[in-house]
Order: C-alpha cells, then structure tokens, then sequence
C-alpha cells in the first residue's frame, strides 16, 4: 500500500473548510453565518444592558422620590422607559438566544453534510475497516455536541460574561471606587470556577463511568437470566450488582459534595455585602444617595446569573470541541487505495490466481500467510474453515476491498493493483454475510446496483433467485417497503434478495459470504437452486457452512490459522485430508 | 433548571393510588428519620436565610434616611454579610445530607429491584422485555431519587414566597395586591410555553429519531453504495433527511428560545408597574422608602417557585409514576412457588411427568394431563414443529415455570419440594441461543462455581483437549483467556455453542437440557460440538431438543410431540420405518441434513 494521495472516490462541490485543527475548523464553519454571530453579540450585550437599566431606573425613581418635596412628575415617565426597556430587552434577549441556536442548527446541519460526503468520498477498505457504530457515534453524537457547544453553550459564555462586564461598566456612574468589588469579584470568581470545574470533572466522568458499567452489567445479566437460574447463580449476581450500585452511590455522594460546597455562590454573597457596605459608606460621606445605593446594590444583583451558567457553559463547550476533533479526525483520515484511472478496463472472463499471498489487517498479525491457488474463468469454489482462519479476508482481496501485505492477485492474469478499480469493481459482486437493505421497496432493492431496470427484468431477478415466491406473499408485493410495520426478512430471505440484485448487475466474479441457515428443508432446496443459478456461468466464490456447496464445488480450499490446510476436488479431499473426510461421515 | 424537566415524557396510566405510593416512597426513608428531620429542618432554616436578606436591605434603607453612625453602616453590611455565609453553609450542609441520604435510599431501592427481578420466573420476562425492566432497576429509581431533591428546593423556594408574601402584606396590603396580580400571568405564561415547548419537543424528537435512524442507514449502507457506485443516490436519501431535522429544529429552537424573553419582559413591565405604584405611595408616606425596595427586589424573588410550580406537578406525575413502576416490579407475585426446601441428594436422573398441565396464559394449553417417564441415564429427543411444547418440556424440568396440575419426580421426589438452588446445581441447561456473560472464555465456562477452587484452569484445559484434539482452542486468539464481549458478541455461534457445552462438561450435571440450535455452523465446529455432546450424553440422564439429524440419531428414544401430547416414540430407524408422524417431520426438517441429500443435491438443481 502506498499512500499517495488520490482523488476521492465521490465528491460535492461544497465551500473548503479549515480542516487544520478543530478551532479552526469550528471558526471556519461558524465564519459563513458571521451576521448571525453578529446578532447573538448585539443581542447579548443589549440584554444585559437593558437589564441594567432596572436598578439604575429604580435608583432613579429612588432619589426624586427623596427630594423634598417628592419629585413625583418623573415618576410616570422613569416607569414608562422603564417597561419600554424591558420590552426591549425581551427582543434582544430573544435575538440572541435564537441567533445562538440558528447559527448552532445551521452549523449542525453543515457539519453534518461535509461528515456525510467525506464518508462518501472514502474508499472501501476504508469502510470495510471502521466499524459502523462508531461513524454513527460521530454522525449523530458528536454532531450533537457540536450543536450544543453554540446552543446554549457558547451563547450562555456570551451572556454571562456580558453581565459579569455590566457592573464593572456602570459603577462608575455613581463613583469611581465602586468598580472594585465588582473587579475584584470577576477575578477570584474566575479562579474559583476554575478549581470547582477541575475537582468536579474527574469525578462526573467516575459517576458516567460506573452508572455504565451498572448498567451494562444489569442488562446483561437479566438478559442472561436463563443461564443465571440455571446455573444457580442468583445470590453471586445480586452480590455483583449491589457492589456496582453502591460504587455509583459513592460517586454521586463525591459529586453531590463537591457541588455543594460550590465557591463561587459564597463569592457573589460576599460581593454583595461587600458592595453594599462601600455604598453605605460613601454615603455617609455624601457622595452618593440613598437612590444610588438601590441602583448599585440592583447592579450587583446582576451578578447571580453568571455565577449560575458558568458552571454547565464551559463544559458545552469543551465537550463540543472534542466532538469536533472526533470529526475532523475521521474526516482527515487518509484514504490510501490507488484508483489507477489509467488501469487495464476491458470485460472480465473471470480467472483468479492467488500467488504467495500473505495478508494482514494495519497493525495486526497476518490473518492469511502464503496462500496459493488457481481458479479458472467460471468454476465454483467453496472455501471453508472455522470461524477466525481468514475466509472472508481472503474472498475481499480479490476485489481490493484490501490490497495484499505480500504476494499477487491476478484477475484473467493481470495483477488487480494493474486493474482500473472502478472497471474491476464493477465486474465483481459480493453478497456479504449480513445483507443489508435499504428501506426502500423490495423492487428498488433488487435494483439497487442497476436502478434503469426495468419491472420484468427485476422480477426476472428475484424468481431466479428463488425470491418471487416469498414477495408475492406480501401485501404489496414488489412495493413492499423493507422495514415496514410487520415486513421482516429472516437472513436466508434477505439473501434471496442480494442474490437477485447480483442477476440484475451480471458480475462476471461473485463471491458470496453464506452462512445462513434452513429450517426445513423445503427453504434448503430453495437456497440451493438460487445458489447454483447464481453461480451459473459465472466464477464464483463461496464461503459456506453447506455440506452440498462444498460436495459439488470445483474447487474446495480448506482454511487453518490463515493458511491452506487442503484444496482440491472433494473426491481428492476424501482421500487425502482426515479433518475434511471426517465431516461427510454420519 | 426546573422548567425544561420532563418535557419528553410519555404519559403513564397509574393504578396505584397517590397515596399508597406516598406512604410507600416515604416508608423507604423510615430508616433515616432523623436525616430526613434534618434535611428539613434545613430546609426551613435556608428559606428563613433567603427572606432575611432583602428584609435586612430594607430596613437598611429606612435606617439610612437618619445618617447612619460608623458602626451603624457596619451593621447593615455586616448583617447582609452574615446572611450570605448563612445561606452558602446551610445550602452546603442540605445538599450534603440530601445525596446522601436520597444515595442510600436509592441504593437500597435498586437492591430490593434487582433482587425482585432475579426472583421472578421465566414468565414474567416473557411479559416484558428486560430492557424494560433494567430501566426499573436503574433510570427509575433515579428519577425518584430526582423527585425527593426537587420537593426538597421547591418547597424551600415555596416557603421562602410565603414568608415573603406574609412580609409584603403586612407592609401595605394594597400596594401587595398590585404585586400579587401579576403573579398569575407569569403563572399562566410559564405555563402554555410549557405546553408549547412540550410539543415542539415531542415533534423535534420524533423528527430527531427519524433522522437518526435515516443517517444510520445511510451510514451502514455506505459500503453496498461504493459497491455498486450508487453514492449519489444515498446522498439524495440522506440530504433529505438532514434538512428535515434543520427544518424541525430550527422551529424547536425559536420556541425555546422565545421562553426567557417573554417571561423577563412580563417581569420587567411588572417592576415597572411596582415602581411607578410605589413611588406614590412612598411620596404619599403610605410606605417607607425601604418597605418600597421591598416590593420591588421581591417580585424577582416570586419568579422562581412561580416558574418552578408550573413544571412541579409534571415532576410529581413522572416521579410518582418511576415509583410505581419500581413498586409494581417489587409486588409482582413469582409464579414458580416451592413447597418445601428439601436437601437434594445426589441425583441419578430418573424424570417422571405425571398428568402434567401446563399453560402460559389462559385458554392456551401447552401440555395437557401429560405423563412421562424418562430412565437415569437416558437420553430422550423430542421432535415436533414450532409451538408443539418441546421448549415448555424442558423448562418444567428446570423449574424456570410453573405447571398448573399434576407432578413432576425427579428420583421419586417431587421438584416442588427441592431446595431449587441445590437443584438446579445438578441440572446443566443449555438454550438455543447459548447465552455467554462478558468476562474471558474461562470465566464462562466455571460460570457455576465463580469461586476458583472448584474448577481449575488446569481441568479445563484438559477437557477442552479432549474435544476435537483441542482445535476450537487455536481459533481463539487468547485461548482460555479470550475475552467473549458482551453477551458473547465477539465469538462465533459455534463458538459460543462450546463454551456452553463445555460450561455442562465441568459441571458434570445429573440431568443435560439441551434446547438445540438452529444456526448456521461451519462443518469443522459442527464436528467438535457432535463430540462434546456425545461426551455429555454419555454421563448425564439427557432431553434434547433436537433440530439436527445427528442429535435425534443419537437418542436412545425420540418423541415426536404435537401440541402437548405424545405421537409416537421409539429410535430413528424404527419410527421412519414405520412411515408416521416422525417420517413426516423428517421429510419436513431432517431430510436436508442427511448424506444422502447432499449426494443428490446437484441432482435437485439440475432438475429445474
């Protein structure tokens, strides 16, 4: 394997992204939705202004009320803006927090896009290799985390660091020395958010942990049930379960402790004495009014809502950044397999030889250690072995779903490295062990590869896959939508339908991963038709369990710890190999 | 934040009375009385701290009119000092009691819960996935735990509003009503966002599940698209989807996001209302300057437990209906009932059915006044197609149901009378879908005998030698020490099928149930699991139920059973001589697996 860079298997024009490093990948998606960025800040600042504006107002009203006489004319107006103001500061508030959340759903959908299309673009030895639950994990999950580090995580940051920034901003007003407890305020609140969200987070990932490892156990021990009664074990499972239960109590006591002695809470009430105090003490000098004192203590109020969020802000947002490295890390991984556009393309007779060929998945032993064989252009073969000695990595080196560690693959005597990939790909079929359907109707299933295909010709498909029969059985036939309410497939009949779906795109080398099985023998003799009509002027490779695919094969190759421990015909076999004739004795 | 809780919930039918499950949550905090005394005391004292502070302000401001002395100011900063310190520790040393003591309440819960579930027979998980029940034992009684912690801050919060109303009333009833109006609007608006926001919440899920579920088929499908170059096509499927979810969300979104605005802007245009009443009663010496700060600092004080109220009932609902489910898995009755708790002797095998009737449910008859005797050693295949009562046959012996009439002797002594842990320690039970724990091969094989000392790493090795020359060993890429995964994901079903016979073999059972596989095995594994099994059946009296021709050729007698009652029984060659009922199910499920099909399986295609 050389890892050249080569162009991706599919593509989209779309906008380049910043793929360099998370933040700024992040920046770079946030960057197309720069005004709505721009409302979220307007809206931010303006809330908290505008909430400001009721202490100072009140302070206001405050000291025309203490005039001698009453200025009460201002009262009517300082009430008028004051409402007004409120209102107003729904609307920003309003325009920040869906500012925050359109840019977040914007950017989860792009996000989720570009995820999509780079996946596409990959080769298939890429997909063969990572496994699905993982790429689901990052599509959904981390692309969710995404989301909430912009909704609400970053617009709660930008919320609270606006209102942690008013009183510093309006104190003056009053007298110059009152920004100091606000000042000294932000800075040890800063420190102790810091220590409180450094002691807790080990700590809330021990309470994740355990309530996993409670739960994993759980489940699986009542799934277990009938194995647990049976093997008498009842008192040693609820010993088990009680010790899981009781680490997680002991977590969520640790949790529940550090949480209540949060630091920054005993900080805002210290402010307010604090600030309280210098007020009352300026004014004792008279420098400020009593209306003053109101409006300074309302504006330091202000500083409870910041000292909430913080505590869950900043985790979004950290949480967010590392699902997008998560992202970004799939999406920059390298896709290594050559396309060679400039390869042989030409129609495929179908010989196959394997020359030397040692295979090993990256990092890993080899699965596959010296293989040699020959098939000619439309024999049958039946490779079998036990579970782990290399079967189906030999059968997807043919069609370079991986490409050998050492040795040679030919197909119709050109090295398959020679091949153009994609004239190579098309003119070979797998039908893998676990077929999978898309929920779409059965017809446009069967014509997956081949989508211009018309009725007759899929129908055709199916009856000589031996499927017609069951399709029929359904209400809606061909339209029948997999996945529907009350439509399920056992494997032997999912199979049928990936067989059908080989008929219509004609490979000239299939290779089929079987291992299903036949409850009765009517659905046996079923499978076995479908099967040798698929085989049927075509070279083909079977990886079965069927003692009859094997019988009758061409070629038999039987795989031990990834090297061939017998090939041959069967009649050869019989003769030559122990562990092969013993399994046709009864 | 209270608000938001609960806003995807499904509603639940409840057929416990509210107060039966409230006597019955609070008789499991019996054995923390005094904590819970505290906890409340706690409680009162914090909400008496909270309505202190903006009192203390108040009166501060009247006390400034006359220019207050040095330690006067002092005073007033020291008080609302005070306060803040008070209110900090209290809230610490509430919230240390509460985890704890909701901790060992939950704790004792999930004990009870578990112990529940592992009691009930077969039948009850027949009735409910064990999903459901795993959310019993865990998620529910978390969120009744939840429950407790939200009762305790709301009615802090309550109390602290009442303690201030009281307050503000005996200040200036007139200028209070004033406050007191606004309060049901905030009331009535918190409550329909509620409702619109647990509607969009809904949709946007459901639209959420759907997406998911399109991405994960996209996803999973990606490799049959490359296959066949039909990427554009499921782009096309997933572009559809993703816009659909930005579309959902986004209208979510606005909803959510329109909550805080209105509310803030409801309370601002009250504040303002407050200030400009206010102010003319303070012209008008009606109140005094601080009794006026009052009114206004306490309407944002009534704002929480107002918001919080118009979540609380939906809490109380779902917490009372976590309860009750805990409640109803703890109550109910197990069906399988021992008479007595007799030692069991060393058993020898011998089975006797006796006029045995055994259903399900009601008007579902599986066995009916069945009777049937099996010898010590014996080995008995039963055959018969899906639903004939072969799997109920072998639970009965394992006591994993109950039979309804009739008696079931193991070596003359009746089943029911067993002490069933010692029981079913001579019983090895095998089902179809053999069911392996995470942990390594080892462990799963002693999985009977945890403790080490009966079963030694040595004496496995040596059985499994004796299968196959050991071959099935070499498969594993650690050996013994392989770790299975979850459910035993990470081996194969031949593989898994081993291990269980092997779990059997060390365990040297009296009497081997076997409820036969029906997948797919490579001919090789197949071959080695026909030697473990001869190997059991050679020591243990044995009831198979058989799917593979081998295993019926094995038995010393087959039974063929059609619903609840025996055919016919003899051996293989006689009953499909004698051309009946066996014949026929032989041509229906065993024909395909016979030699002699294979040699005229090229016939059978060809003849199309």
């Amino acid at each position: 394997m050389t890892p050249t860079a080569s162009p991706a298997e599919f593509t989209l024009s779309r906008r380049p992204t910043d793929r360099r490093s998370p933040l700024r990948w992040v920046l770079s998606h946030t960057a197309r939705h720069w005004w709505l960025v721009i409302v979220m800040f307007i809206g931010a600042i303006g809330n908290a202004a505008f909430a400001a504006y009721v202490p100072i107002l009140t302070g206001d009203a405050f000291n025309a009320m203490l005039h001698t006489p009453p200025d009460t004319k201002v009262l009517l107006p300082l009430a008028l803006i004051l409402g007004g103001t409120q209102i107003g500061r729904g609307i920003l508030q309003l325009g920040r927090n869906f500012g925050a959340e359109l840019t977040a759903q914007r950017i989860e959908r792009d996000v989720r896009d570009e995820l999509y299309v780079s996946l596409l673009g990959k080769s298939m030895t890429f997909h063969n290799l990572q496994p699905v639950g993982d790429t689901m994990a990052r599509a959904t999950n981390d692309v969710r985390e995404v989301n909430y580090m912009f909704s609400p995580g970053i617009n709660l940051v930008i919320g609270s660091l606006v209102f942690l920034f008013m009183p510093i901003l309006f104190a003056p007003r009053y007298h110059w020395s009152l920004v100091l407890t606000p000042i000294i305020f932000t800075i040890l609140y800063f420190i102790a958010l810091r220590w409180y969200l450094r002691t807790l987070n080990p700590i809330t990932e021990d309470v994740r942990a355990s309530f996993g490892e409670m739960n994993t156990h759980l489940s699986e021990a009542l799934d277990g049930i009938e194995t647990m009664k049976g093997a008498a074990q009842e008192e040693a499972e609820i010993q088990r379960f009680n010790r899981n239960s009781r680490r997680l109590r002991d977590n969520n006591v640790r949790q529940g402790d550090i949480e209540a002695r949060f630091v920054p809470l005993l900080l805002f009430f210290l402010a307010l004495a604090a600030g309280l105090l210098h007020a009352i003490l300026l004014y004792r000098q008279g420098i400020l009014n009593i209306g003053d004192v109101v409006a300074y203590f309302g504006i330091l109020l202000m500083l409870e809502f910041p000292t909430w969020t913080s505590i869950w802000a900043y985790s979004l947002i950290s949480s967010g950044m590392a699902g997008a490295g998560r992202i970004l890390d799939l999406m920059t991984r390298e896709n290594n397999l050559d396309q060679n556009a400039s390869g042989h393309a030409r129609p495929m007779h179908g010989g196959i030889e394997f020359r030397n060929v040692t295979f090993a998945y990256p990092g890993g032993e080899p699965v596959l250690r010296e293989v040699s064989f020959v098939v000619q252009p439309g024999q049958t073969v039946a490779i079998v072995g036990q579970t782990g000695t290399g079967k189906t990595s030999l059968a997807k080196l043919v069609n370079r779903t991986y490409d050998t560690s050492e040795g040679q693959i030919l197909v119709d005597g050109t090295d398959v490295r020679d091949w153009n990939l994609a004239s190579l790909r098309s003119q070979i079929s797998i039908i893998e062990q676990d077929v999978f359907l898309f929920s779409r109707t059965i017809a446009e299933n069967i014509a997956f590869g081949k989508p211009e295909a018309t009725r007759a010709e899929v129908e055709a498909a199916a009856r000589s896959a031996q499927a017609d029969e069951f399709i029929q059985q359904f209400e809606k036939g061909y339209e029948t939508a997999i996945g529907e309410r009350g439509v399920t497939l056992s494997g032997g009949q999912r199979q049928r339908l990936a067989i059908g779906r080989a008929f219509l795109t004609d490979p000239r080398i299939l290779i089929l991963d079987d291992s299903t099985s036949a409850i009765d023998s009517a659905t046996e003799d079923r499978i076995q038709r479908a099967i040798a009509a698929a085989a049927k002027g075509r070279t083909t490779l079977i990886i079965t369990h069927r003692l009859s695919q094997i019988r009758w094969a061409d070629l038999i190759i039987v795989l031990r710890q990834g090297r061939i421990a017998a090939i041959g015909s069967h009649d050869d076999l019989m003769k030559t190999s122990e562990a092969y004739s013993r399994i046709f004795r009864e | 934040m209270g608000f938001y809780e609960g806003l995807n919930e499904e509603k639940y039918d409840r057929q416990y009375k509210d107060s039966v499950l409230t006597q019955r949550i609070l008789a499991h905090f019996s054995g923390q009385k005094k904590e819970v005394w505290v906890i409340a005391l706690l409680t009162i004292l914090l909400a008496v701290i909270t309505t202190a502070q903006p009192v203390v302000v108040s009166q501060g401001l009247d006390a400034l009119q006359t220019l207050p002395s040095l330690g006067g100011s002092l005073l007033i900063g020291g008080a609302v000092l005070l306060i803040g310190v008070a209110d900090w520790g209290l809230n610490w040393a509430r919230r240390r009691m509460t985890v704890r003591t909701v901790g060992d309440v939950v704790l004792n819960l999930r004990e009870l819960a578990f112990r529940a579930a592992v009691e009930h027979d077969l039948s009850f998980y027949d009735q409910f996935s064990s999903g459901r029940i795993v959310s019993r034992i865990n998620a529910d009684t978390s969120s009744l735990g939840e429950l407790i912690i939200i009762i305790t801050d709301v009615s802090a919060q309550i109390f602290n509003a009442i303690l201030l109303g009281v307050i503000i009333v005996r200040t200036e009833w007139r200028l209070s009503l004033v406050l007191f109006a606004f309060l049901p609007f905030i009331f009535l608006l918190a409550l329909s966002f509620r409702r619109m926001a647990r509607k969009v919440t809904k949709s946007g899920m459901q639209a959420m599940a759907d997406v998911n579920s399109t991405i994960k088929e996209t996803v999973s499908g990606i490799a049959i698209a490359k296959n066949f170059r039909q990427e554009a096509s499921i782009f096309g499927t997933f572009d559809a989807a993703n816009r659909t979810s930005y579309r959902v969300n986004v209208w979510r979104g606005f909803i959510l996001a329109l909550v805080w605005p209105s509310l803030n802007a409801l309370v601002g245009v009250a504040t303002a209302v407050l200030v400009y009443a206010g102010g003319w009663s303070a012209a008008e010496g009606a109140v005094t300057i601080g009794a006026w700060y009052l009114f206004i600092i306490s309407l944002g004080r009534f704002f929480d437990p107002v918001m919080n109220l118009s979540a609380f009932w939906s809490n109380i609902q779902s917490g009372l209906s976590a309860a009750e489910r805990i409640f109803a898995l703890m109550d109910a009755e197990p069906n399988v009932v021992q008479t007595g708790n007799q030692d069991v002797p060393q058993l020898k095998g011998e089975i006797r059915f006796e006029n045995v009737s055994f259903r399900y449910a009601e008007n579902e008859p599986v066995l009916v006044d069945f009777s049937l005797s099996i010898l010590p050693g014996e080995n008995l295949a039963i055959v018969g197609h899906t639903g004939a009562g072969k799997s109920s046959l072998a639970k009965l012996i394992a006591r994993l149901y109950e039979y309804q009439s009739g008696r079931i002797l193991v070596d003359g002594l009746d089943i029911r009378s067993f002490n069933m842990q010692q029981y079913r320690r001579q019983l090895g039970l095998v089902s179809q879908v053999p069911f392996l724990f995470s942990g390594t091969v080892a462990d799963n094989i002693r999985y009977a005998c945890p403790q080490r000392d009966c079963i030694s790493e040595a004496d496995i090795l040596s059985m499994a030698r004796r299968i196959g020359d050991g071959e099935w060993l070499e498969t594993l890429p650690d050996g013994l020490n392989t770790r299975v995964g979850e459910r035993g994901a990470m081996l194969s079903m031949g593989q898994r099928q081993l291990v269980a016979l092997m779990r059997v073999l060390m365990q040297k059972p009296a009497i081997f149930v076997l409820d036969e596989a029906t997948a797919s095995i490579d001919p090789f594994t197949e071959w080695q699991i026909q030697q473990a099994l001869t190997m059991i059946l050679q020591e243990s009296t044995s009831i198979l139920i058989a799917h593979r021709l081998s295993t019926v050729k094995a038995a010393d007698r087959i039974i063929v059973l059609e619903r609840g009652g025996i055919l016919e029984e003899g051996d293989h060659n006689g009953l499909l001589a004698s051309g009946g009922h066996y014949a026929s199910l032989y041509n229906t499920y065993f024909r395909h697996q016979s030699l002699a099909y294979v040699e005229k399986a090229r016939e059978l295609v060809e003849g199309d």
